[in-house]
């Protein structure tokens, strides 16, 4: 689903390159963790898949097709097969939960009817059902978590992308959030998640790969956030 | 595709950043306008050249019956037309002359101040009392003085008249409103120019959130560009209505309206030349709105 072939990239102007000759194969339906310390790579991994940015070198396939030469205009139909969370949610404040799932929908031109029957559900599996007439700030931090998710899911995308998902939540708030990506890892979706919370990612007992200075120092399946003794 | 969004997006960018997209009109009404008036004060120009000959011809007034300059005892021979046809003829500095009748004189003068004085029992002017004419163009306006002085002192010729003394003052007035429009309105559409592209910045930032997320979700570059484009259009049909208008205005009232005036003498242009004014207008509008948005948006929303 997600592969990477030698990919190196680096950014103008920084001596060392953010990610250096990477390869990692993620298969269909995997749940992944991508953890390392803050300016090891994370982030560039995860705008590589994207296609925010396209690799210095090496090649990188996201759901079949080679992003080095997707065109621009290819762009959003790739990103339309990806579904994305935000340690910072980035909600629409003008918009209720409903408007803002079914955002996602609108923009990319799902008629109405589509939209009718995929928000509410939607809403239901998040934990939501009930709550599609409040305004984001009416929502606790984990609420809103969920909206975010929702509104990543609701287009039921191949891949789901979470960055740093938890980081502005509390432990108990987490879990909920971490069994919520777990359930929609279950229906198939490719999960991959970077962060910085060790309980979580021991508690999991999923794929680890953990990045150091652009390098893949392990890659563990059912690892923990440390290195094991 | 679900516009859904665009439009709603397009009443809220119109509303939320008013102060902006109402400087834009009015700066696109007041430079459009000028540009209208550069083609009006232009047309205007090229139908007074036609009306007097260009401003390379002399005219060569020949005698006729009653004539003011005593030099003329009588109207002017056929023996004096052939000789001073041939001085023409054999003059390096022309160009190309041609012989205009006392009839087709009249037909001017009739064009020009209206059938009432020229017809009925006892007309005031018939084509006797018009002046027989050569229309000389030189090869180079400024050796007038050698074809003066061959013609001049010829029998049967009344006077010579330099068209450019009687006309320049006219087509340089004329010329220098026509410039002074374009002027204005390239300064001006500099500045609309500018207007637009910070509006599309102040409207992007507004924005940056909604576009963010469309861009993420997979919304495709034109649909995340269209309320954008919409906008632009909607500022520019309103900054062409308003300069239409105002051109309209000064059609009926400056120069349909003008009645019988003293400037009579002059041919002014019609309501073909407002089309085509407006026309030009009509086009530069949307252009000047479209194509920086075209170029920002594809700058600030780049995927």
């Amino acid at each position: 689903m997600i592969r990477f072939e030698k990919v190196t990239k680096a950014y103008a102007g920084h001596p060392h390159p953010a990610l250096d000759n990477i390869s990692v194969d993620v298969e269909k339906g995997e749940f992944v963790f991508l953890v390392g310390s803050s300016g090891s790579g994370k982030s560039t991994f995860l705008r590589l898949v994207l296609r925010e940015y396209r690799p210095t070198s090496g090649r990188v396939y996201v759901a079949g097709k080679e992003i080095n030469r997707l065109a621009s205009w290819k762009v959003p139909r790739l990103r339309r097969d990806i579904g994305t969370v935000f340690q910072d949610f980035r909600l629409l404040p003008n918009k209720t939960v409903t408007e803002n799932v079914a955002f996602a929908l609108q923009v990319i031109g799902k008629s109405r009817k589509e939209i009718k029957d995929l928000v509410p559900e939607t809403l239901e599996l998040v934990g939501l059902s009930g709550k599609g007439d409040r305004m984001p700030d009416e929502l606790s931090g984990g609420e809103q978590q969920r909206v975010a998710v929702a509104r990543a899911f609701v287009n039921r995308p191949m891949i789901l992308i979470a960055d740093e998902p938890t980081g502005n939540l509390d432990p108990t708030t987490s879990v909920g959030i971490m069994k919520l990506l777990d359930r929609i890892n279950r229906t198939g979706t490719t999960v991959v998640m970077a962060t910085h919370d060790s309980g979580i990612v021991d508690q999991m007992r999923k794929r680890v790969i953990e990045l150091e200075n652009g390098h893949v120092v392990r890659d563990q399946a059912q690892g923990v956030y440390g290195h094991q003794a | 595709m679900q516009l859904r969004y665009v439009y709603s997006e397009l009443g809220q960018g119109l509303r939320r950043n008013l102060s902006m997209h109402l400087a834009v009109v009015l700066t696109l009404f007041v430079s459009l306008t000028l540009v209208g008036m550069g083609v009006l004060f232009q047309q205007q120009a090229t139908k007074a050249a036609e009306q007097w000959g260009n401003q390379l011809q002399i005219t060569v007034f020949l005698c006729r019956n009653g004539d003011s300059n005593p030099v003329c005892p009588s109207s002017v021979t056929d023996a004096q037309k052939t000789e001073i046809e041939q001085v023409v003829q054999d003059n390096p500095e022309v160009a190309d002359y041609h012989f205009e009748s006392s009839e087709t004189a009249l037909d001017k003068a009739k064009e020009l101040y209206g059938e009432e004085l020229f017809s009925g029992d006892n007309p005031a002017i018939t084509a006797e009392d018009m002046p027989q004419t050569i229309w000389i163009t030189l090869d180079d306006p400024e050796q007038f003085e050698g074809i003066t002085s061959a013609v001049k002192g010829l029998d049967g010729v009344s006077r010579v008249q330099d068209m450019r003394k009687v006309i320049a003052p006219i087509l340089g007035a004329l010329s220098m409103l026509q410039w002074v429009a374009l002027v204005t309105a390239s300064v001006l559409v500099l500045a609309a120019l500018l207007l637009v592209a910070n509006t599309i910045r102040l409207a992007a930032f507004a924005r940056r959130k909604e576009i963010g997320i469309m861009r993420l979700v997979g919304a495709s570059t034109l649909y995340i560009a269209l309320p954008f484009l919409l906008e632009a259009l909607v500022t520019a049909v309103i900054g062409v209505l308003l300069a239409g208008g105002a051109l309209a205005a000064v059609q009926q009232f400056g120069i349909e309206g003008r009645g019988d005036d003293t400037l009579k003498f002059i041919p002014w242009i019609g309501w073909d030349e407002f089309w085509l004014a407006a026309a030009a207008v009509g086009i530069l509008g949307p252009l000047l709105t479209l194509l920086p948005t075209l170029v920002l948006t594809r700058k600030y929303l780049k995927v």
